[in-house]
């Protein structure tokens, strides 16, 4: 174990977490990411590939499409691990390249159902809020940048963006929460 | 004037406001417009050009003339229609376009100068001497004319926006509209009814009667099942002021503009909707008719007269006169009668006209002048032969209305005259889903506006497979206009057009003398419509006066159509929000939190904030600490954060082949574990950038791209793998931010590397120049090494996790302490490089070619590469100049970048031109100042001493051509 | 203006980074004989038609994929979009 120490895309040791009404805001140092891409003739891997604009979990990991033949892995919990390794071994024949660092997650949870979720959605990025249900994945643009953006569930939704516009993503984020905190 | 009674304002509620420094009271639920008028104030602006006394002419945001001033200090915002100012607590209100007081403005000499004002003045008259113009006329014409005065202050608000989807965008919330958002919401499809005004209901909340139930029972009713709909938004206060392409609208929600302060409310919000279909419920604005001095204050449009009456329960004087060519003045007589105001006359020019009450009717007459310098006192009426004058405060003018169908020629679909409607009327698809309804389609009468909004909703979503039912719908009236055409009354005084921009019918006959015949040209030459409120009131006026001086039709003489936005967007809320240091994304180093511990000075470079330098207590001026740093690097070890260059995963089992292609040199060839330097051309033969390849298997490689140009790099990698190459095996994926990269450089770099590797052997042998590895460090940690320098000394650069640079960065600078170790930032970077010769975005500077760089041979010719065949077009195989290194004779000389190079003695020309500086630094090596640039034959002036030039300021350094190396020429370091 | 992504619907313009005439696929062999005057052509000599007109969009903010967009330049109308790897695999 190396004796380094780690610290957050936002800059701190410990991740971030905001609360605004019914959504907690929250920076997940802990996910992590690696892209997998599938080689001419390659066998199909043993990773969840779900299809254009979709998101799946299956087990301990989850994937989303991102663009053909491409998918980004996730490990919820595994960022110290060397994920990319684990996955390239699922994946034989393909291309694996290691992604956790080069994004930052923030996890948004609404404690009280789809509502706010949808209302925070129509503030940060341009997709139908309504049809954007549980099972969704894209990317975006979001701030001049691009984001991908996740349904976890009716109350969860996830934004990762690239880690060096972490400070960024979260100042934008945080206040379209605010907002409809303010608002409501 | 006292108040009217009824109205639908909240007597409970008193406001307080002034009006320049006076203090007023109002109610919830009053405009600025109305609370003025019930306080008897009527002169609210000056008139732009004439500076003529002006006040109200309608009651919404069609406004011309009561443009004012609201709030003060940073919050102070001009042109606000006071017809539109949402009453509120202590709000405050100042008039403008004035010199001295609102009663006596100095500029209104202007009105007496008036022969000299016409149309095309300006264009005649301040064309010579040319000089005056910057100077003289403009300063003194702004001072003027301008529209209101800005703050100098920084917007204090904050705006933010959103997206919004919707099957059906329902545009305005009158009568029509109401009706296309219940037929649609209760189909069960998405609906979006957005209403420029704070309450729904449009004419329903300015007409008498207009439902056979009272309006405001059957709005509340709709309000309510509205509220209970989920699928269905209402927003208030929300402008949607421009139609785009794919049925995309833009729209501004004033979110906290009716508030004494925001608060931590956003002032206003922008929303970008995209609706399948939407159906434009816009209503109609009417039009007046131009007469002698029409534009005195009480002189207003005859519906605005009946909403400030019935809504706001105002009348703008106790004594009304009305002129109309229809019967909707008649509807503002009996309105405003049953009110207890009383009505001296309805002037109709329509002969045989009835009176539809108790007063007078001047049938077949005209208003023709009108008296009262700073308001309404009289006006003459001239009917069968006979003139007369009549006592009153107000004149109510009802010439018509014109559909507000601005939205649909927003992409430049062109209203068609419709003799019927006597108005210009939106073709169908004129813009593609965008059906109309209501007084917008030129359907006006109550009953028309609710049948036609439900058909349109109904039919709107029968496109999208939505079947909705037409509701029940009240009774509403159908009385017609009886409309009688006319334009304006004729006459020998000035008989205003457009109010905002003092247009009047002689500037249009002056216009039609000047053959400015054409729409466009009117327009242009005499500003007819071209102020804030785009003319929205006196186009159709303009454009009618102009086809009788032709003899044409109106239809024939066309009209000029209208652009978004709607009505005026602040900047603020355009720039939604993204403004100061979120006016872009800002992307930190991941050794930024190390570096502002150590107090770096930071600066920007595209969106990324790096450290520029990093003062030592003591340090005064940054050359101290840059020198320090150079020094530092080149006698010990130096580290700097170099994360910002872009990486790209390249990955497949044709990676090299498509490297081979991309790049201008050989990548395929490369051995596993080495790096090689990369250069890519543009497809037409110009260098474009440069980096590093390093292959870490058979069929990946990792390369880099400059800070600059990382993203657009990456997407032509993209176009080169899916439209020029599909065929090949290859992935491409960024990893720029997964990866803190820091070069460690210095003839120390090794000696440090050995103290933090998990024994991975850096011995020359095992390890050497241009080799990569994989290996772990620090314990365990997962880590790339790449030896690769861009200082000329021994240089590695290390890549771990982006959590770890920060920790790793403050690592090696701690076991480093005795050897040396310095954290440099970008401008020692730049002066390493600069002393080694290497090029940068300044060499790359899109002009220069490999040749130029000294790398002409690298461009292979035993393979097609992007760039390869036009990089040998004769042109630019010509071309002589090549990089060198310039240095001046004297030390004490300055060496400034974009300075140009001459033989000595030479006139300087572009003739004589032989090349420029492209950088420049001082050198803490050389001892002093020394620059990199592209010169004629440069390779073979060695030693020669030439001009450079930079006469911007006044400068000319004799320079002395050397190697473009200052260091190490022979390259001994960074090989040991 | 939306653009017809084959993969993921109607995605809104601002997401995409645009290039121009999708003849830039049609790149000439560099090795050929009389490669010189076809890159001349292929890189300065583009048509610029007012009306429909096939072009080439990157989706940059999306999934990175070009697309070949057939789009009317003068009234913005779009008559289709395929993944540039198609078409030009196709081509092939």
């Amino acid at each position: 174990m190396t004796d380094l120490h780690p610290i957050c895309a936002l800059g701190a040791t410990q991740p971030q977490t905001r609360r605004f009404g019914p959504l907690t805001l929250a920076e997940n140092s802990e996910l992590a990411l690696a892209s997998v891409a599938l080689r001419r003739d390659a066998a199909s891997p043993d990773l969840p590939q779900p299809v254009p604009g979709e998101w799946q979990a299956a087990g301990d990991i989850a994937a989303f499409w991102t663009g053909p033949d491409q998918w980004m892995v996730e490990g919820p919990g595994l960022a110290a691990t060397d994920f990319a390794a684990q996955i390239a071994a699922r994946a034989p024949g393909c291309s694996v390249t290691e992604q956790t660092d080069g994004f930052v997650a923030f996890e948004i949870t609404s404690t009280t159902g789809p509502g706010p979720i949808r209302a925070l959605l129509e503030k940060l990025v341009n997709v139908d809020a309504h049809r954007f249900t549980a099972g969704h994945a894209t990317r975006t643009g979001f701030h001049h940048m691009s984001v991908f953006v996740i349904r976890r569930a009716d109350d969860r939704l996830a934004l990762i963006g690239m880690r060096s516009a972490a400070g960024t993503i979260w100042h934008a984020l945080t206040d379209a929460a605010e907002q409809l905190e303010v608002m409501a | 004037m006292t108040r009217l009674t009824g109205g639908l304002i909240d007597r409970s509620r008193s406001l307080n406001f002034t009006f320049d420094g006076k203090s007023y009271t109002g109610h919830a639920g009053d405009t600025l417009a109305s609370a003025l008028l019930a306080n008897d104030v009527r002169l609210m602006g000056r008139s732009f050009k004439y500076h003529r006394p002006r006040g109200v002419v309608s009651s919404g945001s069609e406004e011309p003339n009561a443009l004012v001033e609201l709030r003060s200090g940073a919050w102070q915002e001009p042109n606000t229609r006071a017809t539109v100012a949402e009453l509120f607590d202590e709000l405050e209100a100042k008039s403008q376009n004035k010199i001295g007081s609102l009663s006596f403005d100095f500029l209104a000499v202007n009105d007496l100068l008036s022969p000299f004002f016409a149309a095309g003045f300006y264009y005649k008259t301040f064309m010579w001497p040319r000089a005056f113009w910057e100077k003289l006329y403009e300063p003194a014409i702004r001072r003027a004319a301008g529209l209101g005065s800005l703050t100098h202050e920084a917007d204090p608000d904050s705006y933010d926006a959103g997206f919004l989807h919707c099957d059906l965008l329902v545009i305005g919330g009158g009568a029509a509209g109401i009706a296309a958002a219940l037929t649609a919401a209760r189909s069960g499809a998405r609906v979006i009814l957005a209403d420029e005004d704070f309450r729904l209901g449009g004419r329903l909340l300015a007409e008498s009667n207009p439902l056979e139930q009272p309006a405001t029972d059957w709005i509340a009713g709709v309000e309510a099942e509205f509220a209970s709909l989920p699928n269905l938004r209402v927003m208030r206060r929300t402008t949607v002021w421009g139609a785009f392409d794919h049925g995309v609208f833009g729209a501004v929600e004033r979110v906290s503009d009716h508030l004494p302060t925001p608060g931590k409310r956003v002032r206003q919000s922008l929303w970008r909707i995209t609706a399948k279909r939407a159906v434009l419920a816009a209503g109609a604005t009417e039009r007046h008719i131009p007469f002698a001095n029409n534009d005195r204050p009480g002189v207003m449009l005859a519906g605005a007269m009946r909403a400030y009456a019935n809504r706001w329960a105002v009348s703008p004087a106790n004594r009304v006169a009305i002129f109309t060519s229809n019967d909707e003045g008649h509807r503002t007589a009996v309105d405003l009668a049953a009110k207890g105001v009383e009505i001296i006359a309805v002037v109709d020019a329509r002969t045989g006209a009835k009176s539809q009450g108790g007063y007078r009717t001047i049938a077949g007459g005209h208003v023709t002048d009108s008296k009262g310098r700073l308001g309404l006192t009289s006006v003459q009426v001239t009917a069968n032969g006979q003139t007369e004058w009549l006592d009153c405060g107000a004149l109510g003018v009802a010439g018509g209305w014109n559909p507000n169908l601005h939205l649909a020629s927003h992409h430049r679909g062109r209203p068609q005259w419709d003799d019927a409607a006597q108005a210009f009327l939106a073709q169908d698809g004129a813009v593609p889903g965008l059906t109309i309804a209501g007084a917008a389609a030129g359907k006006g009468s109550t009953a028309q506006a609710l049948a036609s909004g439900a058909q349109a909703a109904q039919a709107a979503l029968g496109d999208l497979g939505i079947t909705a039912t037409l509701p029940d719908l009240p009774r509403g009236e159908d009385a017609q206009m009886n409309q009688h055409a006319l334009w304006h009354v004729p006459g020998k005084g000035r008989a205003w057009v457009d109010f905002q921009n003092d247009v009047t019918v002689k500037d249009v006959k002056l216009a039609h003398q000047e053959n400015m015949v054409p729409v466009e040209h009117l327009k242009r030459w005499t500003t007819l419509g071209m102020a804030t409120d785009q003319g929205k009131t006196s186009n159709v006026t303009a454009l009618a006066v102009m086809a009788e001086l032709t003899g044409k039709s109106i239809n024939q003489t066309g009209t000029t159509i209208f652009r978004p936005p709607y009505t005026p967007v602040s900047m603020g809320v355009l720039g939604g929000g993204d403004t100061g240091v979120h006016f872009r994304p800002r992307r930190l180093t991941p050794t930024h939190e190390w570096a502002k511990s150590q107090g770096a000075v930071f600066v920007e470079v595209g969106q990324w904030m790096r450290a520029q330098w990093y003062p030592k207590p003591g340090e005064t001026h940054w050359r101290q600490s840059v020198d320090r740093e150079v020094l530092a690097t080149r006698k010990g070890v130096g580290i700097c954060d170099v994360t910002t260059l872009g990486k790209v995963d390249v990955q497949g089992a044709d990676a090299g082949e498509f490297l081979n292609r991309v790049y201008a040199n050989a990548m395929g060839s490369l051995k596993v574990g080495m790096v090689r330097y990369g250069l890519m051309l543009r497809e037409d033969g110009f260098a474009w950038d440069d980096g590093t390849c390093a292959r870490l298997s058979e069929t990946q490689y990792v390369v880099t791209t400059t800070t600059a140009n990382a993203g657009t790099i990456y997407r032509h990698m993209e176009f080169c793998r899916q439209c020029l190459w599909p065929e090949l095996d290859v992935q491409l994926i960024s990893t720029t931010d997964a990866w803190a990269q820091l070069s460690v450089a210095g003839p120390n770099a090794r000696k440090l590397l050995e103290r933090v590797v998990d024994g991975f052997d850096l011995s020359n042998e095992a390890f050497p120049f241009m080799a990569c590895a994989a290996l772990t460090i620090c314990g365990g940690l997962r880590a790339r090494i790449f030896r690769i320098s861009f200082s000329g000394e021994l240089a590695y650069e290390i890549a771990v996790p982006a959590r770890y640079g920060n920790a790793l960065m403050a690592r090696l600078i701690e076991k480093g302490a005795d050897l040396g170790a310095t954290p440099y930032g970008t401008e020692t970077l730049g002066v390493l490089r600069i002393e080694k010769g290497h090029a940068a975005g300044n060499e790359l500077n899109g002009q220069t070619t490999a040749q130029m760089l000294g790398m002409g041979r690298m461009v292979s010719t035993k393979k097609d590469s992007i760039g390869a065949v036009l990089s040998r077009r004769e042109g630019m195989v010509a071309d002589r100049r090549v990089l060198v290194g310039l240095q001046p004779v004297d030390a004490a000389d300055p060496v400034v970048a974009g300075s140009h190079l001459f033989t000595q003695g030479a006139e300087q020309n572009t003739a004589t031109d032989q090349g420029w500086i492209t950088s420049a630094c001082f050198s803490p090596h050389i001892g002093s100042a020394i620059g990199l640039g592209y010169l004629e034959n440069g390779a073979e002036r060695m030693g020669e001493v030439i001009t450079a030039a930079n006469p911007l300021q006044g400068q000319s350094v004799a320079m002395r051509i050397v190697s473009a190396h200052f260091v190490d020429p022979e390259g001994g370091r960074l090989r040991d | 203006m939306l653009i017809p992504h084959p993969l993921l619907g109607l995605r809104d313009a601002e997401e995409f980074t645009y290039l121009g005439d999708a003849r830039l696929l049609d790149r000439p062999d560099g090795m050929a004989e009389g490669a010189a005057a076809a890159f001349y052509e292929y890189v300065h000599l583009r048509d610029n038609p007012a009306g429909v007109h096939r072009e080439l969009w990157f989706h940059e903010q999306g999934d990175r994929s070009w697309l070949v967009v057939t789009r009317n330049t003068v009234t913005h109308e779009i008559l289709g979009a395929e993944l540039a790897r198609n078409v030009k695999g196709g081509a092939a």
